[in-house]
């Protein structure tokens, strides 16, 4: 009922009174409220999506250009230690594979190790989106959404973006150092320490039959 | 294939809504595992499936499954990234959802190999004297990606019109090639735009927009406001709401396609813009709203790590119950992190 007084005082003043007073009421909200959506789409779309494409265009080549080849190094090299496994992997993958192939990499990682890199990857999706929204262009509206309202009171949303991923990063490192220790307490409380050291064997193997 | 085996073959035709022409499923051999891939056990659909072609219904939270044992995928997505993974891996997906193609794995997403809107009511008997034909998929390694095609070097070889004039021409045609391939590198990350742009991002923002217009124009925004401004203009609400989406029954059904996430910080901008919450409140509002990010795709992330299934069994309770921990924690690194913004 709330709402209907409002709508009632936004109304014109001047319509009929009457039977007919209340469909002419009926019609002007009605296209009314498409008119405000249909703003609200404009504005979207001129605001947003020029910028938008032409960086997504270019990210998209510089992708390419460096090549897939080039980063799996990169991240291979990263999966080593515990420090970078948990923030230069995961960044990495997510902007060179993109969501969700960056999951992929997790290929590089013993058994143990997975569910760590999944989780600290995946928490990486949203504030990626503020300087290279094309690694998950998908889900923008996750950062889009708050920074237009921050952009409306006339202010920069860059310092914002840039603490958003700065904290992005410190927090992908304490979620996969978290999740990793709790996939080492999951393994001991199920019974399955003897498997995950089988596999831990079969990781070493394949890498010294890499190699 | 041959017509010898005695497994009944199962026709999927896509629901009200739907997308896809429909898919004709039957279990052969090895490949006697229909995947359910939808969180709280084996959906309805998936046991139909399994029922009637005979072959197991398999959780796909708990176990995975190698791929060429799978009948089809099901799947209950409306987003980017599940509806496109089985796909892209050659796999029959019934999507439970009415979703289309879209997102980044959109171009995988096709006919032969996807229909949606299923309710168990669509898996039906197939007619063994029609529609015999299983769906043919090219094998993974034949089917060409975005990069491969953008990589392609237009650009030809030399015509042999005598060594002096290849040594020559060679230059050329190594700048030529260099060019075109760069041309078709920027042509190519273009289409791809634009293909995301139609795909995903205008249909999202279509749908923003009506919400916003909607929220705004009757004053449910300030309903709203009034609700969220207490809980969400404080440090100590932010935490109650990060601790709430990722609970561990929660976070798994708050995940799909981020919907949840992007309504809620839409709404949240636009409660900052006029003024409800303070500025400061952005960056902590950010974290708290992803909390459940990625809680639903758990199980196929591990899987395109290929993971094994003890590991899908260990790490799907361990990344749920790690997000209780880090969720707040993210929070409050955020707000600590927000001063003078």
């Amino acid at each position: 009922m709330e709402e209907l007084a409002v709508m009632a005082q936004q109304a014109d003043t001047g319509s009929s009174s009457g039977p007919l007073g209340v469909l002419e009421w009926l019609g002007s909200h009605f296209i009314g409220l498409f008119n405000a959506s249909g703003e609200q789409f404009v504005s979207l779309v001129t605001g947003i999506l020029p910028t938008l494409i032409v960086l997504l265009t270019a990210m998209y080549a510089i992708t390419t250009f460096i090549g897939e080849q080039r980063v799996t190094r990169a991240v291979r090299w990263s999966a080593r230690w515990w420090i970078t496994r948990y923030t230069i992997m995961p960044v990495l993958a997510v902007l060179m594979l993109t969501n969700p192939m960056a999951y992929s990499f997790g290929r590089f990682l013993p058994e143990r190790h997975k569910p760590a890199f999944y989780d600290s990857a995946v928490s990486f999706v949203h504030p990626v989106t503020t300087f290279f929204p094309y690694a998950n262009a998908g889900e923008l509206f996750v950062w889009l959404g708050v920074a237009n309202g921050v952009a409306q009171l006339g202010q920069s949303t860059v310092p914002l973006a840039l603490r958003y991923f700065l904290v992005g990063i410190v927090v992908i490192f304490i979620r996969g150092v978290v999740t990793e220790r709790i996939t080492a307490f999951m393994i001991k409380r199920t019974g399955r320490t003897e498997v995950f050291a089988d596999f831990d064997r079969q990781f070493e193997a394949a890498k010294a039959g890499a190699k | 294939m041959t017509e010898t085996h005695t497994t009944r073959a199962v026709f999927v035709r896509p629901g009200e809504g739907g997308w896809g022409k429909g898919l004709l499923l039957r279990a052969d051999g090895k490949r006697d595992k229909v995947l359910s891939v939808t969180g709280g056990g084996i959906h309805p659909v998936a046991a139909r499936i399994a029922e009637l072609t005979g072959a197991e219904a398999v959780d796909g939270f708990h176990t995975s499954v190698p791929d060429d044992e799978v009948v089809a995928a099901v799947i209950n997505c409306g987003g980017t990234a599940r509806i496109g993974v089985y796909p892209r891996k050659g796999l029959p997906t019934v999507d439970v959802y009415p979703g289309a193609p879209g997102g980044p794995l959109a171009k995988f997403i096709t006919e032969e190999l996807f229909v949606s809107a299923v309710g168990v009511k669509e898996v039906t008997e197939a007619d063994s004297e029609t529609g015999t034909v299983p769906p043919k998929v090219p094998p993974r390694a034949e089917r060409p990606s975005a990069r491969d095609v953008a990589a392609t070097v237009t650009g030809g070889q030399s015509t042999g019109f005598g060594r002096a004039f290849d040594s020559v021409s060679g230059v050329f045609v190594k700048f030529g090639s260099g060019v075109g391939s760069f041309v078709n590198t920027m042509l190519a990350s273009g289409r791809q735009t634009v293909e995301l742009t139609l795909t995903t991002i205008l249909p999202f923002m279509a749908y923003v927009s009506l919400l916003l217009g909607i929220v705004n124009y009757t004053g449910i925004a300030r309903g709203i406001a009034n609700v969220l401004s207490p809980i969400a203009s404080n440090p100590l609400g932010l935490v109650v709401i990060s601790l709430v989406v990722s609970l561990p029954f929660l976070s798994p059904i708050l995940g799909p396609g981020a919907a949840i996430a992007q309504v809620v910080g839409t709404l949240m901008g636009s409660q900052i813009a006029i003024g409800a919450l303070p500025v400061q409140y952005a960056l902590p509002t950010l974290f708290a709203i992803n909390g459940q990010v990625g809680c639903d795709f758990i199980p196929v992330g591990l899987a395109l790590g290929e993971a094994k299934p003890e590991t899908v069994a260990v790490g799907t309770p361990a990344v749920l119950i790690s997000r209780l921990i880090t969720a707040p924690l993210a929070v409050i690194i955020a707000w600590g992190a927000s001063f003078g913004l």
